[in-house]
């Protein structure tokens, strides 16, 4: 079973990688509802196992992330007219090499962090975790669409989610469900603002959003 | 049945959505938060009268801490919901809102109120986690309720800094669960009281871990710097009734978080002071941030705004400088509840009169409007912390706690600060008032509501200022002791 998760952490971060070097809003949509869809199983192949519960919150990460979030945001960037991540803050090359380097750290990181509860021959997971959690971070700050902030918002949550498995040995069904209604809310009002952002606008440059100051 | 509390505003939100007109919509949500305050008072007296209490198997629990916010929580909305009816009375005819703005601000407000009960009243730091986010989701709207650039520009710059920054407060979350070690099968293993009946077998590197996550996921949503950068936007672009709430207690819901995990983190270290001082340094770090700011600033709301950049830092100094420290943290956050709705709510109406919020437009306020020019500049006195006001008397015993504590840097630097923010607010705050009143400015009329609006919690502020009733002692000594965690 834990090479399974091996396997999984490893496309997690491939799919990082991709993320950091595309500039085709569609491409990144698409990757990262893989993200999100290689998330929703990882559960079944480590703490949960094949039961009813891991079923079923597999199904409901997997609809959400894989399906209904890419669909909002293909539906957002149609409506903005919006197909390409144009000059970012950081070029596709560097931002490609400055993913590597984050991987590098998140490898490091996860050797020094000293987690308990951290299952034997799961060794990718936290510094996988760590990864995606800071590929999307450096995604919402390096990048001008806001579109591409939300996505790097989702890697983030992807990272979390995966965190979460490698700190805890179980979180409450409840607790998973209100940060999966959280994380769907959220890119809900976000895509909504998007649509409002460009309508107000004509673009979706979030860099040009600055007349507040001081 | 401690959830019915957080269904409740769900319901009256629904209830809201039936009704035909503006007025109606907003009288039946002033109504309905006065009932649900109504409740919400019952539980908070029961809890002060015969202890916690605590429902549904553990997952939610009401003890002193959470009760006292409770009540500063009901305190603000009640205000904010009657003092909303008369703002969007005196809206300028193209912001008006019409019936469908009326009812989505009806049921985002509720849904707040509900959010923030949520945060309160639950006992799993999972489920509080889930409030605190949905809060940032369902708030955001409120602020571009009248859609213009910059309001969606704050709207945007709120949603994805708080959301990132609420993120972060999840992952300390998880590390202080993982501090626990390898738990039994169905222990509750986020739930607070559990963790609390732990914490002295708490891996220590992790959980002080996990308070610098949470002091950075939280600190945001509270509005500490660095993390402030979404708040003056935020707050100068939501309607006033809207910035009274954020300002006057989702700050300190943020605040509340911490405060929840702050004895657990205390005890596991071992009473060293590390969390102490990190508290400390952001505290000081916040005031005088928020003092450079202030003294350069002409917007009237984020000058407000920058107000509560700084006391919500002086409430993070005293929560770092012991129990006397936590004592007057906690009076603070009342103190500066009242008083800086207060402040939002003449803000609104005067800059409705003037149709400006640059204070080198407001002058002459007291002429102009006494009420809502008196409630200002009261309310700008009171925040400076002029005596005898109770924001005075907070002040006064976070700096004996910190005499106590011989944090003779942190006094000098508190002193500093707050000596630039009385300078820079002062000025403007006698000018607003006593300046040349513009020819063209007609003042609207008030009605009763109004004036209780402004005089009540000026009252309470002198009130509290120059005389703590024992009652009210006990309640902050009872809050405070669940915060110190049990330090000596």
């Amino acid at each position: 079973m834990h090479g399974m998760t091996e396997n999984i952490m490893a496309v997690l971060l491939l799919i990082n990688l991709a993320l950091t070097a595309s500039s085709r809003l569609a491409g990144c949509i698409g990757l990262v509802a893989m993200q999100g869809v290689v998330i929703g199983l990882l559960p079944l192949f480590s703490q949960e196992g094949f039961t009813p519960r891991g079923f079923f919150l597999a199904g409901f990460v997997i609809v959400l992330k894989g399906v209904i979030f890419p669909r909002l945001l293909t539906n957002t960037i149609r409506d903005a007219s919006v197909r390409r991540e144009v000059e970012p803050f950081v070029g596709y090359g560097a931002s490609l090499m400055i993913g590597t380097a984050l991987t590098v750290v998140s490898f490091w990181l996860g050797t020094r962090l000293p987690l308990p509860s951290y299952p034997a021959g799961m060794s990718l997971v936290l510094p996988g975790a760590i990864g995606t959690i800071l590929i999307g971070l450096f995604l919402i700050v390096s990048r001008r669409k806001a579109v591409t902030q939300v996505l790097g918002y989702l890697v983030m949550e992807n990272g979390i989610a995966a965190f979460g498995l490698a700190a805890v040995s179980k979180i409450p069904l409840l607790i998973e469900l209100g940060i999966l209604l959280d994380a769907f809310v959220a890119i809900f009002v976000m895509t909504i603002m998007i649509y409002h952002i460009s309508r107000e606008f004509d673009h979706i440059d979030a860099d040009q959003l600055n007349t507040l100051k001081g | 049945m401690l959830w019915l509390l957080a269904v409740l505003p769900i319901l009256s939100g629904l209830m809201s959505l039936l009704m035909p007109s503006v007025r109606l919509v907003l009288a039946s949500t002033a109504s309905s938060v006065l009932v649900i305050a109504g409740i919400d008072l019952w539980v908070v007296v029961t809890v002060f009268m015969k202890g916690p209490i605590t429902s549904n198997g553990g997952w939610f629990r009401v003890d002193a801490l959470s009760a006292y916010h409770l009540a500063i929580m009901m305190i603000v909305f009640l205000l904010s919901s009657f003092y909303a009816v008369s703002y969007f009375r005196n809206e300028p005819d193209d912001l008006r809102l019409n019936p469908g703005s009326a009812r989505r601000f009806s049921a985002l407000w509720h849904g707040a109120l509900s959010a923030m009960t949520l945060v309160l009243i639950s006992n799993n730091l999972g489920i509080m986690w889930v409030g605190v986010e949905a809060t940032t989701l369902l708030t955001a709207f409120l602020i571009c309720l009248h859609i213009s650039a910059i309001s969606l520009e704050a709207t945007w710059k709120y949603l994805i800094v708080c959301s990132v920054g609420v993120a972060f407060a999840f992952m300390g979350v998880l590390l202080l669960a993982a501090s626990a070690g390898s738990p039994v099968a169905g222990a509750p293993i986020l739930q607070w009281t559990y963790l609390h009946g732990l914490a002295r077998t708490l891996d220590p590197r992790l959980v002080k871990l996990s308070f610098i996550f949470l002091l950075v996921g939280y600190g945001t949503k509270a509005g500490i710097a660095p993390m402030h950068s979404w708040l003056p936007d935020a707050h100068s672009q939501a309607p006033a009734p809207v910035s009274a709430i954020f300002s006057g207690f989702m700050l300190n819901m943020a605040l509340y978080c911490l405060m929840r995990h702050l004895p657990i983190v205390k005890i596991a270290t071992g009473y060293s002071g590390w969390a102490d001082n990190l508290l400390i340094f952001f505290g000081l770090f916040s005031i005088l941030i928020a003092a450079v700011f202030i003294l350069s600033q002409h917007d009237l709301k984020r000058l407000l705004a920058y107000h509560s950049v700084e006391h919500l830092g002086i409430i993070l100094l005293g929560l770092g400088l012991g129990p006397l420290g936590i004592f007057a943290a906690l009076f603070h956050t009342l103190n500066h509840s009242l008083c800086k709705t207060l402040g939002f709510f003449s803000a609104g109406r005067i800059g409705q009169i003037y149709a400006s919020h640059d204070m080198r437009k407001i002058t002459g306020t007291l002429r102009a409007n006494p009420l809502w020019g008196g409630g200002l500049f009261g309310s700008i006195l009171a925040l400076i912390g002029v005596a005898p006001f109770a924001i005075f008397m907070s002040e006064l015993i976070i700096l004996k706690a910190a005499a106590d504590a011989q944090k003779y840097l942190a006094i000098a630097l508190f002193l500093l600060g707050a000596g630039a923010v009385f300078v820079g607010a002062l000025r403007h705050a006698i000018d607003m008032a006593w300046g040349e009143k513009p020819e063209d400015i007609v003042s609207t009329s008030n009605n009763l509501i109004d004036r209780i609006i402004v005089i009540a919690p000026l009252a309470i502020l002198l009130i509290l200022g120059v005389w703590m009733p024992a009652g009210f002692r006990t309640v902050l000594e009872l809050a405070a002791g669940i915060v110190t965690g049990g330090q000596p």
